[in-house]
């Protein structure tokens, strides 16, 4: 190191050459990402660990150690809740993963009117959710006169009770749940299918391959990708279901829509003499870190894909 | 695909693929030979070529799985909706007990009045626009600036404060629900609460590490030339952020505001907790809490009117709509 | 130059000023304006009220103000609901002056969330006249008033729709006394209309609730204390007779609405939608219906008190309202004297109660529905014949229950852990009314193993 060098590091230390060298103005660009993320994600998520460890009710707080974790673990309707949202995540994938991929495929080689086709799938998108789910809460009316059952007996079915069943309250959350979402997985799917690069359509059809093995052979390897990855988002994103369960059923019947979030919910604010607080983060701090590994899996997948 | 709202899915759509892979420009001419290429050809590659279209047995299959799929979704998607406004504007009796009857004993026009005068969806849709406008500006703003300085300004520190934001997008929302609305009843310094209050929305709202992110690594393909020449004509931080970088920067704007947009508008949890004032609430916490009160044919017509201004913001800007959701997962295969 | 450069500035510290903006406004010393005058907002409608509904409760609160010019009320919509409260509670998004069930009552005033009033109660004319244990149940270990008895004392009753029995050819003046003839006409009138017999709230704690109240009408009770010590008897027998009816109304008889989301406003809204005939909820209920549901006189409503056998009874509850801790003195004051007008005076103070019943009557509003007092037998006897010119309730459709409110036993609440409790319990409600082979003892005795679990904490 050179004398010249210590000389020019010192002189950088004053604060005037640190607001000419851009500091100041760097900060300030900071400033909003601070405040914002210092308030409202970093200091929550040490709090949530935390509080995890505590016992509050806002006016007294004490440490209570593993006790709240204890207590979810002890709390039977926990395997009942995670049995749940597996469940919803399976009909889900049942639901919501072949159906709009087959769609898409076909979309894909429609000649005229193509926007009109993913318009019309996106069109429950954009509906608000929250009418989705009460206007749907009005077609699974369990009287023979309700909407469905109406449909149902055109064609000589006995009225169903859908939600009101602990059978097919589940499925009936998640048909709703598939509704309002297939359009944006077929965009996505539609999107991949694009991408698929021209020449190797052409190189199939050099070797004599026909419709079908081209979807088979060329399509269908290309969406690998893809498809691994919805399949995670959604996995991530149904583990997190609450709207469906909170407006339709309210967990019901007999705790047969009861999700883990609901649970968390529930204990934090559904007890009309304060929430507990320790519990619900201590839930959701084990919810966490099922989640962690699933997007760390994620990440590590759209990482190698896309550079690959 | 939500992000903004702290109780969206813990993991947005794939952020690595979302940021140009070339430099705007060159990747507009790339895409402008390709599609001139492509116009040539007709029409753009898929599976199925212009011959195999040609043979009679493609040709019928396929043009009647069209059809077929056409009329799927109709009934599927768009069925619901041609209900829904039926039952808009039909008695609530006709509902509950000929629910499929078409307008057995005449039309209910007044459902619809009612539902705009009585329910007042007219000021909770007022307070769902002001929502979303507050929380796309919020998120805008800290995106822009977090990611020009991670990835233009790279301060000393640029390294430690990326690590921070990209944490975030480990941790899933529902951890946040607990403290994040304990922080928000007493916030830090000022010790006051942010319930019944937009601030209270959108704030936490800016909080996304998904945005940063994406726009950072949209910055970080900017051409660096294009900065040194305007510091060399004396550009200072704040002009090459505000005259040469967001300008260059309009189409991930775009999607940002799409998915801050649409994650406001379907948000209910958050809202639901902290608009406690039925004055604030939008329209997403406000139905829920009049359907066990309102009378069926009023509530439909709420629901209806609710459902139309979004839809029509969809056919109107379609194009925009379905290329971010397309984004969602524009992942390469 | 300068002009970006200030605008990015200005951009940054929008959000730092946002911080501030929202803070320096919701810092306002709540309620207290420099002209002296007291801002203090109070419990009003549920959300979802009919217009005339606001009409008149807007007009009650210009009387208020008119005689009160130093305070300003401010109606909020307020709805008490076991899974919203305590967000309610913990935001301080409360108004001053709520309203709590009285079993609730004991906790929150241990935990230090009841504003102290006994001053501003003391200064009531009336405060020696209720009756003593309603009064101490809003009174904590330390002999101070926090909450002070309002509306009134509801008992659960049968109510029942009265066309649809005629159209089954059942006489609407003899309604069912015992469980089993209410299965009866369940079926009859299902099998003659097609529309549900009977239905039973389900949905969260309501659920629970009305199964307590079933219970103690067939003689059980799902709480028993001895000296200190709390014992759960979820498995009493009333209980598993109840579900058992329940379950047979369901999968016998096919007769009850097949429903496990109805709570008490959607109950009442499936009623007033004619698509029930008969359910249980507490005796006030139909001015929620004229309020809420848009019910009228003519619509053919009927009331009668819940059957009864082996000694059982009606359920009892009432509600209490409280102030918040946050409220100011002059808000405690201002407080105090709007529960005073708005829920007792009607009850003691003859022009009082008329305006009220006349103002209620022009709008439409329920008059006369029958209660069970807070004040003394004679004094509730007294206030409706102040106001009988205005009443315009069907009293005739209501004799089942009127001829023995005040003769059935009455059987309270149960005090520790209620609303775990129902929460334990609704459930079981949900599974008997879906599970064609639900267990009902096994299910009952892992409920009651925890709700034991719960008093021994």
């Amino acid at each position: 190191m050179t004398t010249d060098d210590v000389v020019l590091r010192r002189h950088r230390r004053t604060p005037l050459t640190w607001v000419r060298g851009g500091g100041l103005s760097a900060l300030v660009f900071a400033l909003p990402l601070l405040l914002i993320f210092g308030v409202f994600s970093w200091l929550p998520i040490v709090r949530a660990v935390v509080m995890s460890f505590q016992k509050t009710n806002l006016i007294t707080t004490s440490w209570v150690g593993l006790q709240n974790f204890q207590n979810v673990f002890a709390d039977p309707l926990l395997p009942v809740a995670t049995r749940n949202t597996l469940w919803f995540a399976l009909l889900a994938l049942v639901f919501g993963y072949p159906i709009p991929l087959v769609a898409a495929v076909l979309m894909r080689e429609v000649r005229r009117a193509k926007g009109l086709y993913s318009a019309l799938a996106y069109l429950p998108v954009v509906v608000p959710p929250v009418v989705a789910v009460l206007l749907w809460k009005f077609f699974y009316d369990p009287r023979p006169e309700g909407v469905f059952n109406t449909i149902l007996g055109w064609v000589g079915i006995p009225p169903q009770p859908w939600l009101q069943s602990m059978t097919m309250a589940m499925p009936s959350l998640v048909l709703e749940a598939t509704w309002a979402a297939a359009g944006g997985t077929v965009i996505i799917y539609l999107a991949a299918l694009t991408a698929v690069p021209p020449e190797l359509y052409d190189a199939a059809e050099v070797d004599g391959a026909g419709v079908r093995r081209k979807v088979w052979h060329v399509l269908v390897p290309q969406l690998r990708g893809v498809l691994f990855i919805t399949l995670i988002l959604q996995v991530i994103g149904t583990a997190q279901v609450f709207l469906e369960p909170y407006l339709f059923t309210g967990g019901g019947p007999a705790n047969a829509t009861v999700t883990i979030l609901l649970l968390i919910y529930r204990y934090a604010f559904g007890n009309s003499l304060g929430g507990n607080y320790g519990e619900a983060t201590a839930l959701s701090l084990l919810l966490a870190v099922f989640l962690a590994v699933m997007s760390l899996v994620y990440f590590r997948l759209t990482r190698r894909w896309s550079t690959s | 695909m939500t992000t903004t709202s702290p109780l969206g899915p813990a993991s947005p759509p794939t952020v690595l693929d979302a940021a140009p892979s070339e430099a705007p420009a060159t990747r507009d001419a790339v895409t402008r030979v390709r599609r001139k290429a492509r116009s040539d050809d007709g029409d753009d590659r898929s599976a199925v070529s212009v011959s195999d279209w040609r043979r009679p047995s493609v040709k019928w299959s396929l043009g009647t799985s069209h059809w077929l799929l056409l009329v799927l979704l109709v009934v599927w998607c768009v069925g619901p909706l041609l209900l829904l406004a039926k039952f808009a504007v039909t008695p609530t009796q006709d509902i509950l007990r000929t629910p499929m009857a078409i307008f057995p004993n005449g039309i209910a026009w007044s459902n619809l009045s009612e539902a705009w005068n009585d329910v007042q969806v007219s000021k909770y849709f007022v307070n769902t626009i002001v929502l979303a406008a507050g929380a796309w500006f919020s998120q805008i703003l800290v995106a822009t600036t977090g990611g020009y300085l991670l990835s233009v300004l790279r301060p000393r520190y640029a390294r430690a404060l990326q690590a921070a934001v990209l944490a975030t997008l480990f941790v899933p929302a529902v951890v946040l629900l607990v403290p994040l609305y304990l922080t928000v009843l007493d916030t830090p310094v000022f010790h006051t609460s942010l319930v019944n209050s937009f601030w209270g929305v959108w704030l936490p709202a800016g909080a996304s590490a998904f945005n940063v992110v994406l726009v950072q690594r949209f910055f970080d393909n900017l051409p660096r030339e294009v900065f040194e020449a305007a510091r060399v004509d004396g550009a200072g931080p704040y002009r090459l952020f505000w005259s040469i970088v967001l300008p260059m920067s309009k189409p991930i704007l775009g999607v940002v505001s799409i998915f801050a947009v649409i994650a406001s508008w379907k948000d209910f949890l958050w809202p639901l907790l902290v608009l406690r004032n039925p004055d604030l609430q939008p329209l997403s916490v406000r139905l829920p809490s009049i359907e066990a009160t309102t009378d069926k044919g009023v509530l439909m017509a709420a629901l209806a009117i609710s459902t139309l201004i979004p839809i029509v913001l969809f056919l109107v800007f379609q194009r925009m709509f379905l290329r971010g959701a397309g984004l969602g997962g524009a992942v390469k295969g | 130059m300068r002009s970006s450069r200030t605008t990015a500035l200005a951009m940054a510290g929008v959000l730092s000023l946002g911080l501030l903006a929202a803070c320096s406004t919701d810092d306002e010393p709540s309620g207290e304006e420099s002209d002296g005058k007291v801002t203090i907002t109070v419990a009003g409608l549920q959300p979802g009220a009919e217009t005339e509904a606001v009409d008149a409760l807007n007009a009650r609160v210009a009387e208020f103000e008119e005689a009160n010019p130093d305070i300003d009320v401010e109606p909020e919509e307020y709805n008490w609901l076991a899974s919203t409260f305590s967000a309610q509670l913990a935001g301080g998004t409360l108004p001053n002056v709520f309203e709590i069930p009285l079993t609730d009552a004991k906790t929150l005033i241990e935990n230090g969330q009841l504003a102290d009033i006994s001053a501003e109660f003391d200064s009531l004319s009336f405060a020696d006249d209720f009756n003593e244990n309603l009064l101490e149940s809003g009174t904590g270990s330390d002999g101070k008033v926090y909450a002070i008895p309002a509306k009134s004392i509801y008992g659960v009753a049968l109510h029942y729709n009265r066309n649809l029995f005629e159209q089954a050819g059942l006489d609407p003046d003899q309604p069912p006394t015992t469980w089993d003839e209410v299965r009866e006409y369940a079926k009859t009138i299902h099998d003659a209309t097609g529309v549900a017999g009977y239905a039973t709230m389900a949905l969260d704690n309501a659920g629970g609730w009305q199964l307590a109240a079933a219970a103690n009408s067939r003689g059980g009770v799902i709480q028993e204390q001895d000296g200190d010590e709390y014992v759960a008897t979820l498995d009493d027998p009333a209980v598993k007779d109840h579900l058992q009816w329940l379950h047979d109304l369901r999968f016998t008889d096919n007769s009850i609405l097949p429903r496990t989301d109805l709570g008490w406003g959607e109950i009442n809204e499936a009623f007033a939608g004619g698509q029930l005939a008969m359910y249980t909820s507490g005796s006030d209920v139909y001015n929620a219906l004229v309020e809420n549901n848009g019910m009228t006189e003519d619509w053919g409503y009927g009331l009668t008190a819940i059957p009864s056998s082996n000694g059982g009874g009606a359920l009892t509850g009432g509600t209490l309202a409280a102030v918040t801790q946050e409220s100011t003195d002059a808000q405690k004051d201002a407080a105090v004297k709007w529960i005073d007008f708005w829920y007792l005076s009607k009850m003691l103070d003859q022009d009082q109660a008329v305006a009220d019943a006349q103002l209620r009557n022009e709008n439409g509003q329920a008059v006369g529905t029958p209660v069970l007092p807070i004040f003394s037998e004679e004094q509730y006897a007294t206030s409706l014949e102040w106001v009988k010119d205005y009443v315009n309730v069907p009293l005739d459709n209501m004799k089942g229950y009127t001829d023995v409110m005040f003769t059935q036993p009455s059987i309270g609440e149960i005090s520790a852990s209620t609303q775990d409790t129902y929460a334990l319990l609704f459930p079981i409600v949900q599974a008997v009314l879906t599970d064609q082979n639900a267990d009902i003892d096994a299910l009952l005795e892992t409920a009651n193993t925890q709700g034991q679990a719960l008093l021994d904490q």
